[in-house]
């Protein structure tokens, strides 16, 4: 997939185009651009409080950049704080880093309510999508449970169902490693990888864990906290083998700055 | 500098007695005082042109304040000169001690004398630099906080309010939208959800209901009671319970039960899934959450609420039926019969009125101010209380308004 996209053989998916994100006055990125290849794993790196999580809403449509414009499969993304239904949301498939399953609903409902929203399907048809896509994530038996009663991990990967109920083109991560131990927290990754080689979805995943970047990541950008900008943007063996920059190798190397 | 030792061990005599966490100050023979856990100040007076401290012992959060008060007062005690502190005989220091130097620096600056640090061990020197010593030893620690001006502070008031209005309006327009939308294609609608939402709203509050609206009717009963016995008219009490209940008391206390159960919770209930992300997740879904979660909460409260009033209303013509047959001899059927006579279908009516609008109002409240929760936990908590604040308020004003209403407006009804 990768090689793939490297050539260029498919054009981008998602287009960032001079996008500044803030809140009120408070700029936290200023004039991001980049493009996310159909079919590759992108991941979005930086040091804590950079202003990952928010480009992210910035590019789901849940902050409504000040300058420039988001573009998903050639579509400009709407801004959906008001409620509104763009049809590009039914190719998208949103993991936060809670998870945000709905608690009063069990793992079942929470996956089927993409369905219910989008689709037409009976009933019947539903709860064998359910379970086939439960099953897809290893939680296979857990459709009666309350999120409440499963651990962390689960709670993610419940989510991660639910993001790809509707096999959605592209999927999104906000760090789903966080608050995970090592182990499942792998687990996680390799059902990202599988997920993006069996279907080809095009993923982008914000994290700094460097184990998940190394196990998941074809290409990543790099974005400043000081500078508030993109700071490097590369496949991921150049950016950690080959990179020059001081920022960039520290954080591949786990440096602290001021050594 | 005698006089100094002498008020210095005046001021540690008594206190080390009581507290046994300072040592008797023990200058004369210079020995390091073998008392654990605690600490001593000593001035060396072979030091003639400065003041030297030597502190000695342990400088930790449990006696912080103790060495504070204990350092500034010899320092400001000897204001004219240069201070020395030395640190060679503390056993153990950390950050509370590099508070207090910072505050040690602060105060000889005050009095435009120096202070100096001398014999730092390295651990100590460790501990300082950890937590930029340097830096704050001239800086200071604590900035004055400015004080925005009252200009400002009531420009900021206004910009708030007006920030508070518009989101109010916006999210009333947001729900008529909504219920709209219901209308116009209601099997896009969450019926299946509405149900359990009445089932909570209304079902479950059926017994606080029925209970508090017994007594309220038989308390109006009793004090009616004992001022018509006077004048013979106990007949009378019927005429005043079932006004009073069906009019005002029983929507109106319906309505606050309602708003303490259903208000509240679902303010706590938007609120936390607004704090975990879920509101987010139901937009990138492009689920409307206000067409999700607000719009059968409203239908819920509104279906549920006048339900639950009509329950009062009966509870509580019951209860005052109860205390005028004990206290005032009146039989059922009297009572029943009096009753018929003076309550008509449209107050009734306009008790059911009301608790409509109350349900409507208590089911927006509750949600808008879910949907205004920002942060964590504590937000959620203010969100629930002022849900039920404005619940009251708001239903008081409505009431109000509806009472001059009907006076100006029967015909209407």
């Amino acid at each position: 997939m990768a090689q793939e996209t490297d050539n260029g053989s498919s054009g981008p998916i998602i287009s960032v185009r001079n996008v500044t994100v803030g809140y009120g006055s408070e700029v936290i990125l200023r004039n991001i651009s980049f493009d996310v290849m159909e079919g590759e794993v992108l991941a979005i790196l930086g040091r804590s409080g950079c202003g990952k999580s928010t480009l992210l809403r910035a590019m789901i449509g849940l902050l409504e950049p000040q300058r420039g414009e988001v573009f998903i499969a050639g579509e400009r993304m709407q801004s959906v704080i008001d409620g509104s239904s763009a049809p590009v949301l039914r190719r998208i498939g949103v993991l936060f880093q809670s998870g945000a399953l709905f608690s009063s609903m069990t793992v079942a409902e929470n996956v089927a309510l993409p369905l219910r929203q989008y689709t037409d399907l009976s009933d019947g048809t539903i709860e064998k999508l359910v379970v086939l896509k439960l099953h897809e994530v290893g939680l296979a038996g857990k459709e009666r449970m309350l999120p409440s009663e499963l651990s962390g991990g689960m709670q993610k990967r419940a989510a991660l169902a639910r993001a790809m109920a509707l096999d959605p083109k592209i999927l999104f991560f906000d760090e789903p490693s966080a608050g995970l131990d090592p182990v499942t927290s792998a687990e996680l990754d390799r059902t990202i990888v599988k997920i993006n080689e069996t279907f080809g979805t095009t993923i982008v995943i914000v994290t700094h864990e460097l184990a998940s970047i190394n196990a998941v990541a074809h290409r990543a950008i790099m974005l400043g906290r000081e500078e508030k900008e993109l700071i490097a943007e590369g496949s991921l063996e150049n950016l950690r083998d080959r990179s020059e920059d001081p920022r960039v190798r520290g954080f591949f190397n786990r440096m602290p700055l001021e050594s | 500098m005698q006089r100094l030792k002498d008020i210095l061990r005046l001021r540690r005599g008594p206190r080390s007695e009581e507290t046994d966490v300072a040592p008797p100050l023990d200058a004369d023979n210079g020995k390091k005082p073998d008392v654990k856990g605690s600490f001593s100040i000593r001035v060396d007076d072979k030091a003639f042109d400065e003041l030297r401290i030597i502190l000695a012992g342990k400088v930790e959060m449990d006696n912080a304040d103790l060495v504070r008060k204990e350092l500034l007062w010899v320092i400001e005690t000897e204001p004219l000169k240069n201070v020395v502190i030395d640190l060679n005989e503390v056993e153990y220091f950390d950050s509370s001690g590099a508070a207090i130097l910072v505050e040690m620096f602060q105060a000889c600056h005050r009095v435009n004398n120096t202070l100096r640090l001398m014999q730092v061990p390295k651990r100590i020197e460790t501990v300082l630099a950890l937590v930029d010593f340097e830096h704050y030893k001239t800086e200071g620690i604590l900035q004055p906080l400015s004080e925005p001006g009252f200009v400002t502070q009531v420009g900021e008031g206004f910009v708030a309010l007006g920030n508070n209005s518009r989101d109010i309006l916006t999210f009333i327009g947001a729900c008529v939208e909504a219920l709209a939308r219901d209308l116009i294609r209601p099997s896009r609608a969450g019926w299946e959800r509405l149900w359990k939402l009445i089932e909570r709203a209304g079902a479950n509050a059926v017994p606080i209901t029925a209970i508090l609206g017994f007594l309220m009717g038989g308390v109006l009963g009793f004090q009616a009671a004992i001022q018509l016995k006077k004048f013979g008219a106990n007949i009378f009490v019927a005429d005043l319970v079932s006004l009073a209940i069906c009019l005002e008391m029983g929507p109106l206390m319906t309505a606050l039960i309602v708003s303490g159960r259903s208000g509240a919770g679902y303010a706590a209930h938007i609120g936390t899934m607004a704090v975990n992300e879920e509101i987010d997740a139901l937009r990138v879904m492009g689920i409307d959450p206000i067409r999700y979660l607000v719009s059968p909460r409203i239908l819920a409260v509104a279906f549920a609420l006048p339900c639950l009033t009509l329950f009062a209303d009966l509870l509580g013509v019951a209860g005052g039926c109860l205390v005028a047959m004990v206290s005032l001899d009146l039989t059922p059927v009297g009572y029943y019969n009096q009753v018929h006579r003076v309550l008509e279908l449209t107050d009734v009516l306009k008790g059911l009125t009301k608790s409509l609008v109350f349900g409507v109002e208590i089911a927006i409240i509750g949600c808008l101010r879910g949907f205004q929760v920002r942060g964590g936990a504590e937000s959620v908590g203010v969100a629930t209380t002022s849900a039920v604040v404005t619940c009251v308020f708001v239903i008081t004003i409505t009431d109000a308004i509806f009472a001059v209403l009907f006076y100006y407006a029967p015909s209407l009804w």
